[in-house]
């Protein structure tokens, strides 16, 4: 491919210029969104990007800059500027290219649907016009749209090294959404769902979004607080991801050699309830949280962070792990070419239990099921996790009444180690997955 | 590598960078940047001069379907940063955005495309797909691009990007070394100074022809405290539409000081008690808070859309008398101020609630153009990536009369809030949370423990009837990026010391009574 010589031209080129180590990381998207609101289109919007980011190692030094100028002068001026940058820092021992040892071959994920090109703008429009149709249509209260939009794109990601790595993959991905209001004055909540996958058959069915869309603005009307109370908690599948996302973070291994994070102290420890495992595995194929290699272009595996409540492993990218001294299985997230990687998760997995949701909840007499979550959550520093929340009202075991403006707070290890039960209900729509789970007690924090 | 960043003028480095872009087998727009290029020498001097006559043509192509108005936006960035980690200089770091975005807008519609890639062949391309949306017959006559000049907000007389990061390293060692003093119980310290310098220029089938150089520095110094297993961390910054001039070695020391002081003060901290209290919110650094909580909601989309909590309260009281909003973009240094917005309409200073009552709403063209009133100067955008959309600039309330040191002694027992960091809001019920990374008890009139994992909650119509006293000391700090509809934009925000009669604080411990 042209970026694929690209990237190679531009390791070429500090090579020559004497550099110690270089990698090149390309990434080119396309992308093509509509909105409807009203029945009618209301924006239509069509990108195309590219950009290259250039890392140098220089007698253990760093230097990074990115460029979306592909011109060939050019990137000659970015890639003598970038080596240029890297004199600026000072040198770290831990800094270079990851050790790529033995891998396994890269393997095809099927990320990519040719079939995504070929749909034409009619029926993109349709399908926006007939999820908002159907979400506003569905019940009496509701009364206003916020608009339905269908996406379409594709990417393909380069990265090349001074140590011979040239790997490249393309993806493509589909989504649909709509958002709606329901009441009046006062009284008004919004309500949303979407679908997106990596190929277009795999879309969910229209109807079944759209209601749901209905559902979650209707069922939240007349929404209040209630009294202070310490109760038992439910967290909804779809809630339970920025609790994990802030206990995730967490697990970063920089922050733990630094002990800047309340889990320091706990690898191959017990950090959780025994129902807990939590893995990360970005090798499924067709799903949109799976990627062949990583930010660093090794290639990715599944990985146990905790398993029955043992933690199992920090989350380092190579660098930091070279640093700590630690040998595991490393991580990098790269957020496009703008910037360097990090440690990080990739497509994270909470184990499902073997209990439905509704007989966890028909086993409370007084308590909350959470359904949205607001706020940073956790900290990661204390582990104090503080949030917004609403859902609804448990009372005996069944759902009472809608829930809003309260707040959830607690420490996050007591919250692990009180989860008493993991529903059945998993269901894997992005990058990080969790079924339903039940807390013993949390603080839920309201009026007086 | 001593030149390495010789002071190069920003005009300069464009001319530079843009030579190289006569491989292209047509002629690049970024060619133009060189032609009536003034000398290096002369930064104040008319900032980029495009080529009109192609944007005129770009112009054309984007409405030969029809539509009533289309629009080119032009912008080269440059991104500059360097960062100090565990007592070393961790990287200094560069980044180069550029491209153009066509807007095209028919009735309610807007069609929206956007490059990088800036051939003619390859511009004439996304002018047309910016066109599909609008049928009918070519209306567009050519334009006569009129200059519009608007007064200068920024404080900037030394661009940052003219600074050798070398320089920019020796304000990171200097506060690196004052909080490592501080405290001995400080055990990691990261200072960062970072810099963007964007050239914008817009032209529309009105005749508009706008240039802008927005640049935005800020120095940041964060810092973790760790003792008896107990960890804090805090951080103090400085930053906004200013030149390399406002920062310096005693600059860099405050900062410092002041990082020290929080995460010391905050080490101790306990848990958060969780319900329904009064809070006394500082001066200065919690105008995050009417940003969210209000603000959103009196953006002019939603006020469309009637999805926002406040759109039919327009002449309406919707706060007690003692409070009132603007959005001021033309406050000179501040992170949200601007010279013209992202559709090149002049910044403007616009009152949102005045003693209690609503008074407007924030606007861009096509929001306003809809609803029969004029732009308020707040249409905004990411980059050219992005379409303009109603976003606030500097958000504050308005000083009151009460004195600061009654605010406090009038809590019996409450909560005080030194400074607000993130948080959202849902602008259709005005629900928001925030999290608070400096906060204390209030105990009879006092201020006493300080506390961990405080989060506000509560709803913007809620918040502006509970707002009981205001006091005149009105502070507008720092600020940061909101993000909306996926797209981050710089802010700033403030207060004054005041007052919320109640509010539901988060938190993780529970009275038991």
């Amino acid at each position: 491919m042209e970026y694929q010589k690209i990237a190679e031209n531009v390791i070429k080129k500090a090579k020559n210029l004497g550099v110690d180590e270089a990698e090149a990381f390309i990434e080119s998207n396309r992308d093509f969104s509509l909105r409807v609101r009203n029945g009618d289109v209301d924006i239509v919007k069509q990108s195309s990007t590219k950009g290259i980011g250039l890392t140098i190692y220089q007698d253990n030094k760093l230097g990074f800059s990115y460029t979306s100028d592909f011109t060939s002068d050019s990137l000659e001026e970015f890639t003598k500027r970038t080596v240029q940058l890297a004199a600026v820092a000072d040198p770290k021992p831990w800094n270079g290219l990851p050790d790529y040892g033995k891998e396994e071959n890269q393997k095809d994920l099927n990320l990519w649907d040719p079939s995504i090109l070929e749909i034409v703008d009619s029926q993109k429009i349709d399908i926006a016009k007939k999820v908002e149709k159907i979400a506003l249509s569905c019940d009496k209260r509701i009364t206003n749209s916020s608009g339905a939009s269908f996406r379409d794109a594709e990417s393909e990601t380069i990265i090349a090294n001074s140590k011979g790595i040239a790997r490249s993959f393309k993806t493509t991905s589909a989504s649909f959404s709509v958002s709606v209001i329901a009441g009046e004055g006062d009284n008004m909540q919004s309500g949303g769902w979407s679908s997106s996958k990596r190929h277009f058959k795999e879309l969910e069915n229209i109807e079944e979004v759209a209601l749901e869309a209905g559902k979650r603005a209707v069922e939240k009307l007349g929404a209040k607080p209630v009294q202070t109370a310490q109760v038992p908690v439910v967290f909804d599948r779809y809630a339970a991801g920025s609790f994990w996302r802030g206990l995730l973070s967490a697990f970063n291994g920089d922050s733990v050699y630094k002990k800047t994070t309340f889990l320091s102290d706990y690898l191959n420890k017990p950090v959780a309830s025994k129902l807990i495992t939590i893995t990360d595995n970005p090798t499924i194929p067709r799903h949109v949280g799976s990627l062949p290699f990583d930010g660093e272009g090794k290639i990715t595996k599944e990985n146990t962070l905790v398993a029955d409540g043992i933690l199992k492993m920090f989350i380092y990218d190579s660098i930091t792990a070279t640093k700590a001294r630690i040998k595991v299985n490393t991580m990098a997230r790269r957020r496009g070419y703008k910037g360097t990687p990090s440690a990080g998760t990739l497509n994270t997995i909470v184990k499902n239990g073997n209990i439905s949701r509704e007989k966890i909840i028909e086993g409370i007499e007084e308590g909350f099921y959470v359904t949205g979550l607001r706020g940073s959550g956790t900290d990661t520093t204390t582990g104090t996790f503080s949030v917004g929340a609403s859902g609804f009202w448990i009372k005996n075991g069944e759902i009472a009444f809608p829930v809003d403006g309260v707040t959830l707070g607690g420490n996050t290890t007591e919250i692990l180690k009180n989860i008493e039960s993991i529903a059945n209900d998993l269901d894997m729509r992005g990058s990080l997955n969790s079924p339903s789970f039940k807390v013993s007690e949390l603080a839920v924090g309201g009026k007086r | 590598m001593k030149e390495y960043f010789k002071p190069v003028k920003r005009r300069e480095f464009i001319k530079k960078s843009v030579a190289g872009g006569t491989v292209l087998a047509t002629a690049p727009l970024w060619k133009l940047f060189s032609y009536s290029h003034p000398p290096p020498d002369m930064a104040s001097n008319p900032p980029i001069d495009l080529d009109k006559e192609t944007l005129g043509k770009l112009l054309s192509i984007a409405l030969q379907n029809g539509g009533e108005f289309a629009e080119v936006y032009v912008e080269y960035n440059v991104s500059n940063s360097i960062g100090l980690d565990e007592n070393k200089i961790r990287a200094a770091t560069r980044g180069v955005d550029m491209g153009v975005g066509i807007r095209v807008l028919q009735g309610e519609k807007t069609g929206y495309a956007h490059t990088d890639d800036l051939g003619m062949d390859k511009l004439s391309e996304t002018a047309r797909i910016a066109g599909l949306i609008a049928s009918g017959k070519m209306k567009h006559q050519s334009v006569s691009f009129k200059e519009r000049k608007s007064p200068n907000y920024y404080l900037v007389k030394t661009s940052p990007d003219s600074i050798v990061p070398q320089d920019k390293a020796k304000l990171l060692w200097k506060a690196n070394s004052v909080v490592r003093a501080y405290d001995k119980r400080i055990t990691q310290v990261y200072a960062s100074f970072s810099d963007t310098n964007k050239s914008i220029v817009i032209a529309n089938t009105e005749g508009i022809y706008v240039t802008d150089d927005q640049t935005i520095s800020r120095l940041t110094v964060s810092a973790s405290a760790f003792e008896n297993g107990k960890r804090s961390r805090g951080y103090a910054y400085k930053g906004g539409t200013l030149g390399y001039e406002h920062y310096d070695l005693l600059a860099a020391e405050e900062l410092a000081k002041e990082a020290g002081r929080v995460v010391i003060a905050m080490l101790p901290a306990q848990d958060a008690p969780a319900g329904e209290y009064p809070i006394v919110l500082a001066k200065g650094d919690c105008g995050t808070f009417f940003h969210e909580a209000i603000g959103h909601s009196l953006e002019g989309d939603g006020a469309r859309r009637k999805s926002t909590c406040f759109w039919d309260k327009r002449g309406k009281k919707i706060a007690s008398k003692i409070v009132s909003l603007a959005d001021n973009g033309t406050i000179p240094g501040k992170r949200g101020s601007i010279n013209v917005d992202d559709e090149g309409t002049p910044s403007q200073n616009t009152t949102l609630i005045k003693d209690g009552i609503c008074t407007g709403f924030l606007y861009d063209n096509l929001n306003a153009r809809l609803m029969n009133t004029k732009s308020t100067g707040n249409g905004r955008r990411q980059s050219y990536q992005h379409y303009p959309i109603p976003r606030m600039t500097n958000t504050y309330l308005m000083a009151g009369k009460d004195d600061p040191e009654d605010i406090l002694k009038s809590v019996k027992k409450g909560i005080y809030i030194k400074s607000i960091g993130g948080g959202n809001v849902s602008p259709t019920t005005g629900r928001f949370v925030f999290s608070v990374p400096e906060g204390y008890m209030i105990e009879e009139g006092k201020i006493t423990t300080p506390l961990k994992g405080i989060q506000l909650m509560g709803n913007g119509p809620d918040v502006l009837k509970n707002i009981t006293m205001v006091g005149p000391d009105l502070e507008i700090w720092g600020g940061g990026t909101c993000g909306k509809a996926g797209q981050g934009k710089p802010v700033s925000d403030g207060n004054p010391t005041l007052k919320v009669a109640k509010i539901t604080i988060g938190g993780a411990r529970i009275r038991r009574s």
